[in-house]
């Protein structure tokens, strides 16, 4: 198993964000969280990349016990992720979001840099070439010199993507990348996400548009911080509690 | 504002040609016009330059400290006493100054780089008022209120080569920080500035890099406390108190915190504009009051925005001109 969660569990104060949540990705899935409002997707996210403090369990990555690692300690482990209200460094251009990004691979050393080294030189060079592939597989080179909050919604959205793509992830942590977006837009992101794990990479997808389930090869439904399904994707529209955490008791078939 | 990423590529070598001229000509200055009195108020000007440019590279990161002239004070006082009693020479008890500010300023940054913004500024303030008082309070090994006298002077009573050493030191230290901030540094840096969340979830460790950069500024800090140490010979607390970094404030804010360029012209024209009105000296920090907020209203981004704004301004007025003479014709 890639990641797993074992009784992750988050409290604020007296409520219950995420109750005993199991979960696991195997390495090269792509694994969906869905769920109605509220119910702790995106809370998860922050547990497993330890934006927030878990009240209790496990986090295992690669191996690794993550529980309570930071969140720079966690992508330096290989975790990108991408944020719902999603953050941008505004003030850079978009070729200065991604090339800010790249702080890991390669990295250089505080002194390199000041002094402008041959390593340091090497790896911006790198960096810079890595930056302009990264976007035009997302499709932002034709606005690279463009300021991050001059974007439309559609692609500062591919920019927080192209973004956790400068980490190099083994893991890509995507919340709602489809949210708000045109059809259009819908279909070059899911093309998008497609191609990433073409290349290897595990995602876990956080959506509300249930057109993300035609990616997925696993999805896992959660209500109330706790999962109530898991499964094909197929298998999960069928299920009844979902239907039910969806819509309401009237809608189940034959209650 | 924030240029290319890369610096591997050659700049262009109108401006660094330019302000190679200027420092010549700064340097030329006591060969023409060497009162001992305008020269005393150029190397203040310096000093404080080097105090106010610091400063503004920690804003860069988003924080906003309100102690910088208490870290002058504590580059001073361990200049000073290091050359008082231990009888070290100045080059030795400047880098001193220097780190023991650095080493202070990571320390006390440390459990404040988890605050953000406003508790940021005041939990500094509430330190630097602390260094004060410590100062006070150390009786002979600092003076206390009597001050710290018998430190050791550079170049005797030379102005001219106190004006040429700190002319050297300024334009040093400002390479220096130069480099700091249009590297990737200080890319990273700004980057935590805009979103310090993004920035963890790419990998930088926004913490050490906020700590970091207090060392940074505060050992430029340090370095200029201690420099007028060794000129001024004699040290009262009263002079790095909060008043003391009120005015860096002032210098930073007035010149522009958006620019590099922008504390060295505040600094410039707030230290030497009351030398050129003496009679309006006592006023000074009213007149500076006044000046702070015609700047803020008209130029948010300080002084340094002034030719642009202008450009601006007459490039309009051309237009608005050409716009109201067509419907004559």
């Amino acid at each position: 198993m890639f990641l797993e969660t074992k009784g992750l569990t988050k409290r604020f104060g007296g409520l219950t964000a995420v109750n005993h949540f199991d979960m696991y990705v195997n390495k090269g899935e792509i694994v969906g969280l869905i769920g109605p409002n509220g119910a702790g997707k995106t809370t998860i996210f922050n547990l497993i990349t330890g934006f927030i403090r878990l009240t209790k369990g496990q986090i295992i990555f690669d191996g690794k016990d993550i529980t309570r690692k930071k969140p720079h300690q966690v992508a330096r482990l290989g975790i990108g992720r991408t944020f719902q209200l999603n953050p941008l460094f505004a003030d850079f251009t978009v070729l200065q979001n991604v090339s800010a990004s790249f702080h890991l691979h390669p990295r250089s050393g505080l002194l390199d840099i000041y002094f402008n080294t041959k390593k340091y030189r090497r790896n911006e060079a790198y960096i810079l070439e890595q930056s302009l592939e990264i976007m035009r597989l997302v499709g932002l080179d034709k606005v690279k010199d463009e300021l991050a909050k001059n974007l439309p919604h559609g692609y500062q959205k591919m920019l927080g993507i192209a973004r956790a793509l400068a980490v190099k992830p083994k893991l890509l942590l995507l919340d709602e990348p489809i949210a708000g977006m045109n059809p259009d837009e819908i279909e070059f992101t899911m093309t998008g996400i497609e191609k990433t794990k073409q290349q290897g990479t595990t995602i876990v997808v956080v959506e509300h548009n249930m057109r993300i389930m035609d990616l997925c090869d696993r999805v896992v439904v959660i209500n109330f911080g706790q999962k109530i399904a898991e499964g094909r994707p197929k298998e999960v529209r069928e299920n009844e509690e979902v239907t039910r955490a969806y819509f309401g008791d009237e809608h189940v078939a034959g209650s | 504002m924030i240029k290319q990423l890369s610096i591997t590529d050659k700049r262009k070598w109108t401006k660094p040609s330019i302000l190679a001229g200027l420092v010549v000509l700064i340097a030329l200055l006591p060969v023409i016009q060497g009162s001992p009195y305008i020269l005393h108020i150029l190397i203040l000007t310096f000093i404080y330059i080097i105090a106010a440019v610091s400063l503004r590279t920690i804003t860069i990161s988003g924080q906003f400290p309100l102690a910088h002239g208490a870290f002058m004070g504590i580059g001073a006082y361990i200049a000073g006493m290091a050359s008082k009693w231990l009888g070290w020479p100045p080059w030795l008890t400047m880098p001193l100054g220097g780190l023991m500010a650095m080493g202070i300023g990571m320390l006390i940054g440390y459990p404040f780089a988890r605050l953000r913004a406003l508790y940021y500024a005041m939990g500094s303030l509430f330190f630097g008022i602390g260094v004060t008082y410590i100062i006070y309070a150390g009786g002979i090994w600092t003076g206390g209120y009597a001050g710290l006298v018998g430190i050791q002077s550079m170049f005797g009573s030379s102005k001219v080569a106190y004006y040429y050493f700190f002319l050297g030191l300024t334009v040093v230290c400002l390479l220096a920080l130069y480099r700091f901030e249009f590297s990737r540094i200080g890319i990273t840096l700004k980057a935590i500035a805009q979103s310090h969340l993004v920035a963890s979830s790419v990998g930088i460790n926004e913490g050490w890099y906020r700590i970091m950069v207090v060392g940074v500024g505060c050992f430029f800090a340090g370095l200029a406390g201690a420099g007028y140490a060794h000129y001024n010979t004699v040290l009262s607390p009263a002079s790095f108190g909060f008043m003391a970094t009120l005015w860096l404030v002032m210098y930073v804010l007035l010149g522009g915190i958006k620019s590099f360029a922008g504390p060295i012209i505040g600094t410039t024209i707030l230290v030497l504009l009351p030398e050129f009105a003496r009679d309006l000296k006592v006023y000074s920090p009213y007149l500076s009051a006044f000046l702070l907020l015609i700047v803020v209203f008209l130029m948010p981004q300080g002084l340094v925005s002034l030719p642009k704004l202008v450009m601006l301004w007459y490039s309009e007025r051309k237009k608005g001109k050409k716009i109201t003479h067509v419907p004559g014709n």
